[in-house]
């Protein structure tokens, strides 16, 4: 009885996006209230099944071996759904300012809220395959919040998206079906299923890892699969942000994770040199993000390429195969989150009060909004990797997996890209503080309404706080950790 | 009592023959016309129903017509395969059927409406007919009927463009026909038999000395039947016939008039010539092949469509492509999911062109193009149409993707693998010509301005029977594993 409880975080936001939908069950004028407490109910509903010390396994259905969708709560999983219940809640405050500019909120709330629904089933879900059902679903729910604004290049852009997540879908397919005709199994076991190592198709398994890890790498915006996530910017800056920080991206990371830790395993991955063909692609993301982020000038499609460069780190991450490496790229999974929704926000309420888009047209803003630019200035610091922010934290940790690992070439990268990181990011902060004011016409204070600033604030508070303190989610990643090792 | 219900694939078979088709010419009214014939149908699948529970709880079963056994009467097999198969044509056409009592007269003329009955009652029956005996002459009979009934379901229509694509049906299938018919003169002259399990044992028998004979009638009945179910380079036909046909003649022509020419090669091939024949020969080769263009092809040309029911039928094409593939594998799993794939591309094919036929109905448009929007209209039509596709594309737990599953596992399994690219690569082009309808008929807003729709949509009670098959399509995919295990268990008594 107590495993039904799982369905809870599930089953929440999906039937709440159902009664969004119709405004006949919530009327318009109850609406935004409605999706806030949904959001925030469902974060009470992880909470409860997160503490709930007997719940194992349930199984939704089982037709065979192969047909068997079940859900489990791990380690991981909770991880997972603590970090996208509590960002979607700010992010759900946020967009109640922002989209109003936007328009269509009906629309928007629905898929917002059903999204969440499905970011917890990839949380939550106990094999490959429950995995990848959401993970195509997730493709299909978040399709709408992209092309939100309806105009034809919108279309365009979502037809893009669909086709590189298809693609992807078809890799990770590919490798599904290799995997299943050797094991017979998908189910998630920490450091691997059981007896992989001893099967004797090494060349078919290293085949269907690389395609797998290909496949997710396209929602984890790994180059040469990246250029959906820059196209995406067209997307409401709350739905930008939350691709990027959680849904999407994120939940890519994640099926990493579990892949690599969960199906293979790191012996095995060693054993068949599968990161050495995966890890030129992740320089090369770490690296191309950041280059070209220094040529945006759009402040949304630099956050967009500089995503993709911190995406590669957390990739590294995995793929140095030893406990700091994975400790560091798990950490910086929640930290790029948090630094990085806060980025979008900024730049959300930059275009919401003054409909500037672009750097060169934020001289001296600064001024006028002063604590947007300084929650901008903390994430900025935090994301290059200076202390005492969250970032310096995880890139730390990176840094002696890195070592571990023997590679002093991870090192040199991690630095340099840091560098760039410096160098795309400051500008912005600069030109916004230290610019002499051009045509500022409007008097006094600038920053956005409280609905807007409140969740930045805390926010910026939180990437601090991570800084300063970082043991507490270090112990709980180290539990994953050792059950993968 | 099980005399009784081994009496009723025959008792089927007759009652569509006498009550559907000879006796409904004498009536006049048009509205006890439907009714019977609604009547007839639901019988028949209750019959089929119950056949295929006795089947699945006492085994499969030999029933002979008229008490004249074997070799001198006609015997009628019944197993798994044969009741599941004889159970989906006969509840897609009840359901056609239904549909049809709300829309034909919207696309024929009225006085044509009693003559598409008759004929699809005549069509019902000679498929049944078809997947039930084991008499390969008795077989080619009823695929004679069915191919002359099928053009009449097209022709019913009679526009220029309806006996254009009929006469091009009927040329090459007459060709098909022709093929066969030679191929049985061939097996007959050697065995001296035309029961399908006595010509195996002559040709084991015979098959030292007269392997080439054997080979030219293999080669035959695969071509003969090949056009007649589109296989890949010899489909032409069938875009034509089904985009002109009317909407619930497109959905039977598409998942049972196509789907019974390969239940009918599959017998032939593993009853007639038995599997040691057959894997001797390169006709598996020649089908995977086949089955492989048909899969990439069918869905190149399917993209290139302009007309939403031509896409719909170059679809078919493709599908088509997969289940020749199962069966040019060889092995059990791929003969067991090409047969699954006939029943779960028999329930999503129907409710494919019956939702494309409500929009056509509602709209007056019949351009992919013009659909921009619709979702907004007809959010449930547009609904089932999504549903169905994304069983096509292959989205998890439907019958499509159960079926690519498969396959590629049982390509695996033949030591095939670059076989799993065809099918990936195959599903993703689905992808790609499903998704853009999809999206343009929810999020494309070009048509809402400034065009009227002739109606709002279409009233749910008319979309029952298409949301009961899409419905039961979902079932299927849930359900896959114990409908597999059934069709396994008739496989291996084969």
């Amino acid at each position: 009885m107590n495993n039904l409880l799982i369905l809870l975080p599930l089953m929440i936001p999906i039937f709440g996006s159902l009664s969004m939908a119709f405004s006949k069950i919530i009327k318009d004028k109850y609406m935004k209230p409605a999706a806030v407490l949904i959001v925030i109910v469902n974060f009470f509903s992880i909470f409860l099944i997160n503490n709930q010390v007997n719940i194992e396994v349930l199984h939704i259905i089982k037709m065979n071996e192969f047909i068997d969708i079940y859900f489990r709560v791990d380690q991981l999983g909770k991880l997972f759904s603590y970090m996208a219940g509590s960002l979607w809640i700010i992010t759900s405050f946020y967009s109640l300012e922002y989209m109003k500019h936007e328009g269509k909120e009906r629309r928007y709330f629905t898929f917002f809220i059903l999204t969440l629904g499905i970011v917890m089933g990839i949380s939550y879900s106990g094999n490959l395959f429950t995995l990848y059902i959401y993970y195509e679903l997730l493709t299909l729910s978040t399709f709408p919040l992209v092309i939100h604004a309806d105009s034809s290049e919108a279309l365009q852009i979502g037809k893009k998206y669909i086709i590189y997540s298809f693609v992807g879908a078809t890799f990770i397919i590919l490798g599904m079906m290799i995997l299943f005709s050797i094991t017979g199994n998908l189910n998630f076991t920490g450091g691997g299923i059981s007896d992989i190592v001893l099967y004797p198709d090494k060349t078919l398994l290293l085949i269907s890892f690389l395609s797998m890890f290909i496949g997710f790498g396209v929602k984890a915006a790994m180059v040469p699969f990246h250029s959906w996530l820059p196209a995406a910017m067209v997307a409401p800056t709350p739905v930008s942000a939350l691709l990027h920080a959680v849904a999407v991206v994120k939940s890519g990371i994640f099926a990493l994770l579990r892949t690599t830790y969960y199906i293979f395993g790191p012996v095995l991955v060693k054993e068949l040199n599968g990161d050495k063909f995966l890890i030129p692609l992740v320089i090369a993301t770490i690296i191309m993000g950041s280059m070209i982020a220094l040529h945006q000038e759009n402040l949304k499609k630099r956050l967009a390429y500089s995503t993709i460069s911190q995406l590669g780190y957390i990739i590294l991450g995995i793929l140095m195969l030893n406990p700091e490496g994975l400790i560091g790229a798990i950490l910086h999974m929640i930290n790029h989150a948090v630094i990085k929704i806060t980025l979008f926000f900024v730049v959300g309420s930059i275009t919401y009060m003054t409909g500037k888009k672009y750097i060169n047209e934020i001289h001296g803003l600064g001024k006028k909004m002063q604590k947007t630019f300084l929650v901008f200035t903390v994430a900025a610091i935090s994301l290059v990797g200076i202390p005492p922010t969250n970032g310096f934290v995880s890139k730390w940790m990176l840094g002696i997996g890195a070592m571990d690992a023997g590679q002093v070439l991870y090192i040199i990268i991690l630095l340099f890209s840091a560098f760039l990181t410096a160098a795309y990011l400051f500008p912005i902060a600069v030109e916004g503080f230290f610019k002499k004011e051009e045509i500022m016409t409007e008097e006094g204070n600038m920053d956005p309404p409280k609905m807007m600033m409140v969740p930045m604030v805390v926010l910026a508070i939180t990437i601090i706080f991570l800084g300063l303190f970082p043991n507490g989610l270090i112990r709980f990643i180290e539990v994953i950790v050792q059950d993968v090792f | 009592m099980s005399q009784l219900i081994q009496l009723f694939p025959l008792l089927s078979i007759l009652i569509l023959l006498i009550f559907g088709a000879f006796l409904t010419p004498l009536l006049k009214r048009k509205k006890i016309i439907l009714k019977l014939h609604i009547a007839i149908n639901s019988l028949v699948t209750a019959l089929s129903f119950i056949t295929l529970f006795y089947v699945a709880k006492f085994g499969p079963f030999v029933f002979q017509i008229g008490h004249y056994p074997a070799p001198f009467g006609i015997v009628f097999k019944i197993g798994p395969i044969e009741s599941s198969i004889g159970l989906m044509f006969s509840f897609v056409m009840t359901m056609v059927m239904w549909y049809s009592i709300f829309s034909l007269e919207k696309e024929i003329k009225e006085k044509r409406v009693s003559f598409f009955y008759i004929l699809n009652s005549l069509l019902l029956a000679s498929l049944l007919g078809i997947v039930y005996t084991s008499d390969i002459f008795n077989g080619y009979v009823f695929l004679e009927v069915s191919t002359l009934a099928a053009c009449g379901i097209i022709i019913v229509k009679d526009k220029k463009e309806n006996i254009k694509a009929a006469i091009k049906y009927l040329l090459l299938s007459s060709l098909g026909s022709g093929l066969v018919l030679m191929g049985i003169a061939f097996i007959y002259s050697i065995s001296g038999h035309l029961n399908m399990t006595y010509i195996h044992g002559e040709i084991i028998a015979a098959a030292s000395d007269k392997t080439n004979l054997l080979l030219i009638s293999l080669i035959l009945f695969t071509i003969g039947l090949g056009i007649k179910s589109a296989m890949f380079p010899m489909h032409v036909w069938l875009p034509d016939a089904h985009t002109n046909a009317p909407s619930p003649s497109s959905a039977i022509l598409s998942s049972l008039v196509i789907k019974a020419p390969v239940v009918f090669l599959i017998k032939i091939y593993y009853l007639v010539y038995g599997i040691e024949f057959i894997s001797n020969s390169n006709v598996f080769e020649l089908l995977l092949i086949f089955g492989g263009f048909g899969m990439i092809m069918g869905s190149l040309f399917a993209r290139r469509q302009k007309i939403l029911k031509r896409l719909i039928a170059y679809s078919s094409v493709a599908q088509m492509g997969y289940i020749f593939l199962g069966i040019g594998l060889g092995n059990e799993l791929g003969l067991t999911i090409a047969i699954y794939h006939m029943i779960a591309h028999g329930l999503t094919k129907s409710s494919l062109f019956l939702s494309a036929g409500s929009f056509i109905e509602q709209t007056g448009f019949k351009n992919i193009e013009d659909f921009k929007g619709i979702g907004k209209e007809m959010p449930v039509t547009l609904g089932i149409f999504t549903l169905s596709a994304l069983s096509l594309i292959g989205i998890p737990v439907l019958p499509g993707f159960i079926s690519k599953w498969n396959l590629a596992l049982a390509s695996i399994e033949s030591g095939k693998i670059y076989l799993l690219a065809i099918i990936l690569i195959s599903s993703l082009l689905n992808a790609v010509y499903y998704f853009p309808i999809i999206i343009n008929g929810y999020f494309g807003e070009d048509n809402l301005d400034g065009k009227v729709f002739r109606s709002k949509s279409k009233p749910i009670k008319e979309l029952i029977p298409v949301i009961i098959l899409s419905l039961v399509m979902v079932a299927v995919g849930f359900l896959s594993g114990s409908v597999i295990n059934f069709i396994k268990s008739g496989i291996s008594i084969m």
